[in-house]
């Protein structure tokens, strides 16, 4: 025994590595999907593509409405809001030390349109610089014609053109006022086009455009390899694992202090925990508040968090909400029960006004925000994060009165709805458990509202959510919605268009909502803009087709040794790598 | 004993194939929807799901969907795996390298551990030696083991600081993952010390030590239980009274006689002991951050990403027909009666 601890202690090695100025450590959770910045859409692989590659520009800072130039030294906007035309920095090198030039925001831009793979965010490009949503292949259906094909290449040709090496003109297919900040986006990242076509990626030619539509990139070279122009550069990514960064010591920036990044993956919370108290980690992802204690008053460790200092002014961008289905699709669904009031509700049952204020008054805000949130939450007051254009704080909510509930239930169906009862699902992805919380409490207060309403809340596997979500079976359930780039338009239309994908999911409409929509869209002044916002915010309380749930207030737990750090909410990790530096 | 290898390695491809087929048809039961749940993250992708299912061919009949996977594996691609994000092949080279790896130097203690301690208490029978194993080992059999690999993690690595978390510390990550750190075999032991780097040894050894220690706790807890019973059940038996009887010495009838006997049905649970560990590290590599076969296999799970499920699969159907295989050569060599037979 005493051998086996002289064994244990020999090995027990102990490796003091956070006072390494040069390596920044980060533990997370979430699991890489590819480095290509065209196929990626999730924060993990996002985190590592806005390091690695640019764009024209960039977010400064913290802000989500100032930019900086980044490949890009200026730009101009036309009268009619249809042409932007950016100026390029000049002496700028890729990793791979080909000179970048126009050719490659070209390649860039037009490899987006051309592959628009389904599963990709590179929609957003190809609504502003095409007027079509999916790939070519998609749009057209099958046989269409050469014909049709040749105009679809014509228009992406035609949407990104180099007048000279250092100067891109993008030509809209309409106004939008939001093309700025979709440009934003890591879709629009500029990749070395030279590296990607001597390594079989699509060669920018309209002869070969057609093999590419709508491929799925994890099949090429981009997918685990990267040649950006970013201030770190990939040394290489193990899968599940780690991904290793070093720095650009050739970055036009100026070469960033710290020379190493290592992002690893630690699924277990308690584990990473461990690694930032030891100093293996610098900072590491916590599931949720109530791991904050864990965290807090411990040396060496600095937690920043919004809801004690509000002065840091930061504030979630993610908007959840209850959705009632206005078109649940009855046919053996026993989601809804008999399908008729009593022991089920029909399925228009939630186009009945009443019926969504009931449901509104009856949802216990404060319980959620002590409960679920840890006593910290924002209400808001309209679908939109409270630091965007146009969000009014103005705007009434619904408080929580069980009185008005019941006034509203029995006007519901004309006094039907009291009198016969009623019985539905809310349902939550297994494992969301702040969902199922938010099911919880509407249950126990509708319940005690009036015996004869029973409500079951049911956990179901996220593919079958997804099913039963694309299929109309969910009367009701709980969904949330994150920024593709920095633009109320993003929510707004989201949520209150008729043709909204949310809204048309739900199947809420209302024309008067649509017509302010519509203005809002293309209305380029912000002040025009806010104010068109505001009144579409009033009307949406009127009508109440979600309940909105408030927002968790933001926090950063970091080793003290490390500075530079902020919260952008657009940015995929929450700050760039470049920014930071360690003592 | 040649023709007995045979016959068993030919049931190899009635596994490949039963197990396949199988899991196909289980896909059945799911809807398109939900087998593209693999590549919706969340509920805003479900706009394009018409073109993600026709991308993936997910729409396609069982039969069409088994032949493209059989073709693809015919030229030896397994697939892409969304669970992580790289071809099949790509993640099992780079994971079952790890898990074997813990799991062959989980096996080895845990093997002799339990022997020794399963027969210690049987000859101790009701003594101090067979009190303690007893108790201990029903301990750690019930424990769960991420209580016991989180309590590990606290105090040795938290705490006293001397083991660490994942496979290495990050300043050896940063070295091994260039590409003049050479990885010959894919086990870590071995590469550090073929590119002659002691300290990088010493420090994937380290890694290992609480995983280790975890796995051997918890399956050891099971050998030494069977190894009691079985011992003290061969110890009633005639031959052993007989060779008493003979006056040999005791020493010589516990090890030769006894002993021999009751450790047959240990290796039957050492061929499953192996497939095992090698199978149910999941918790103990997710605690531990330690990356192999185990967690990958569980998310893909998880994902309903099938082109791993599939692959993972086929790699567990071989490893137990290979695994009784073995257990079935040792009992030919521990006992001739099966030997003549």
């Amino acid at each position: 025994m005493k051998k086996l601890v002289v064994l244990l202690a020999a090995l027990g090695v102990c490796f003091a590595f956070a006072g390494d100025p040069n390596t920044y450590v980060e533990q997370s959770f979430g699991d890489v999907d590819t480095l290509d910045p065209v196929q990626a859409y999730d924060s993990a692989s996002g985190q590592v593509i806005e390091n690695v590659y640019e764009g024209l520009y960039g977010y400064k800072g913290d802000s989500v409405t100032e930019y900086e130039p980044r490949l890009a030294t200026s730009y101009e906007e036309s009268a009619d809001g249809l042409t932007y035309t950016f100026k390029l920095r000049e002496g700028v090198k890729f990793h791979s030390g080909n000179a970048f030039s126009c050719k490659d925001v070209e390649y860039s831009i037009q490899r987006a349109l051309v592959t628009n793979p389904p599963d990709s965010g590179a929609w957003i490009l190809m609504e502003p610089l095409t007027g079509l949503f999916s790939d070519a292949n998609t749009e057209l259906g099958e046989g269409a014609t050469d014909a049709q094909y040749d105009e679809v290449w014509a228009t992406i040709d035609n949407s990104t053109v180099c007048l000279d090496a250092n100067t891109v003109q993008f030509n809209l297919v309409a106004a939008d006022p939001a093309f700025f900040s979709k440009m934003l986006f890591y879709a629009a990242n500029i990749v070395d086009s030279e590296w990607a076509k001597a390594n079989g990626m699509w060669d920018g030619s309209a002869a070969t455009w057609r093999d590419f539509i709508g491929v799925d990139l994890r099949d090429y070279h981009l997918q685990n390899n990267m040649s950006g122009t970013g201030a770190y550069k990939l040394v290489a990514w193990e899968p599940g694992i780690r991904v290793v960064a070093e720095k650009n010591a050739n970055y036009w920036g100026g070469a960033p202090s710290i020379a190493n990044v290592v992002l690893q993956q630690v699924e277990d919370e308690a584990s990473r925990i461990q690694a930032l108290k030891a100093g293996d980690a610098d900072t590491v992802a916590l599931g949720a508040r109530s791991s904050l204690p864990q965290v807090e008053g411990q040396p060496g460790i600095v937690v920043m968090d919004a809801a004690k200092d509000p002065s840091l002014g930061w504030s979630s961008v993610a908007v959840n909400a209850v959705f009632m289905s206005q078109e649940i699709n009855s046919s053996d669904n026993t989601n809804i029960g008999s399908a008729d009031l009593g022991l089920g509700i029909p399925a228009d049952f939630f186009t009945d006004i009443h019926v969504r204020k009931c449901f509104n008054y009856a949802f216990d805000t404060d319980t959620y925000i002590n409960d679920v949130l840890d006593g910290a939450g924002q209400v808001i007051t309209m679908a939109l994060p409270t630091s965007y254009l146009g969000y009014d704080a103005n705007v009434p909510v619904y408080e929580f009165d069980l009185e008005k509930a019941e006034e509203e239930c029995k006007q519901a169906w004309g006094g039907r709805l009291w009198d016969e009862g009623m019985y539905l699902t809310f349902s939550y992805n297994t494992g969301n458990s702040s969902r199922q919380a938010v099911a919880e409490i509407l249950k126990s207060n509708l319940e005690y509202l009036n015996p004869k309403f029973k409500i079951d809340v049911r956990g179901i596997q996220w593919s079958q959510f997804l099913d039963e979500r694309r299929n109309n079976r969910l009367p009701a359930s709980i969904i949330g919605w994150i920024p593709d780039y920095a633009d109320p338009d993003n929510y707004i239309h989201t949520f209150y268009a008729t043709t909204g994908y949310y809204s048309a999911q739900t199947g809420f409409s209302d024309p008067e909502i649509d017509a302010i929509d519509e203005q809002a869209r293309t209305e380029s002044d912000p002040a025009k803009r806010a104010e068109l916002y505001s009144q579409l915010g009033n009307l949406a309380y009127e009508k109440a087709p979600y309940i909105l749930l408030p927002q968790g207030v933001p926090f950063i737990v970091m080793r003290e040794e490390v500075s530079g750090y902020y919260r952008n909410p657009m940015l995929s990790g929450g700050w760039l790598w470049k920014d930071l530096s360690k003592n | 004993m040649f023709v007995f290898i045979v016959r068993r390695l030919l049931f190899l491809p009635v596994v490949f194939f039963g197990v396949t087929l199988f899991i196909i048809l289980l896909m059945q039961f799911l809807s398109p929807t939900q087998r593209a749940a693999t590549y919706v993250r969340s509920e805003a992708q479900l706009r394009n799901i018409d073109a993600i299912i026709e991308q993936y061919g997910l729409n396609k009949g069982p039969h069409v969907q088994y032949w493209n996977w059989l073709k693809q594996v015919g030229q030896g691609n397994w697939g892409f795996s969304k669970a992580t994000g790289e071809p099949v092949w790509a993640s099992f080279k780079r994971r079952f390298p790890a898990t074997l790896e813990l799991a062959i130097l989980s096996f080895i203690p845990t093997m002799l551990l339990g022997v020794w301690l399963g027969s210690a208490s049987a000859l101790n029978r009701d003594g101090f030696i067979d009190q303690v194993s007893r108790i201990t080992s029903i301990f750690f059999w019930s424990l769960p083991v991420f209580v016991l690999a989180i309590w590990l993690l606290v105090i040795f690595y938290g705490g006293l600081g001397w083991f660490g978390l994942g496979q290495v510390t990050t300043a050896h990550s940063l070295e091994i993952i260039k590409p003049e750190f050479q990885r010959y075999t894919g086990f870590m032991t071995i590469d550090s010390l073929l590119n002659i780097r002691f300290d990088i040894f010493l420090d994937v050894i380290n890694h290992m030590v609480l995983p280790i220690v975890t796995l051997v706790a918890i399956q050891s807890a099971q050998i030494v239980r069977i190894m009691r019973s079985s011992l003290l059940d061969t110890l009633t038996q005639d031959f052993v009274r007989t060779a008493r009887a003979k006056g040999l010495a005791e020493s010589i009838v516990n090890r030769k006689h006894a002993l021999r006997n009751a450790i047959i049905p240990i290796i039957t649970l050492g061929g499953f002991t192996i497939v095992g560990l090698l199978n149910g590290v999941v918790i103990t590599e997710t605690v531990f951050a330690y990356p192999g076969m185990g967690k990958w296999l569980a998310d893909a799970a998880v994902q309903l990403d099938t082109a791993s499920v599939m692959a993972g699969a086929v790699f567990t159907g071989i490893l137990v027909v290979l695994a009784n295989m073995l257990a079935d050569v040792l009992y030919a060599v521990i006992d001739p009666r099966i030997r003549y037979n």
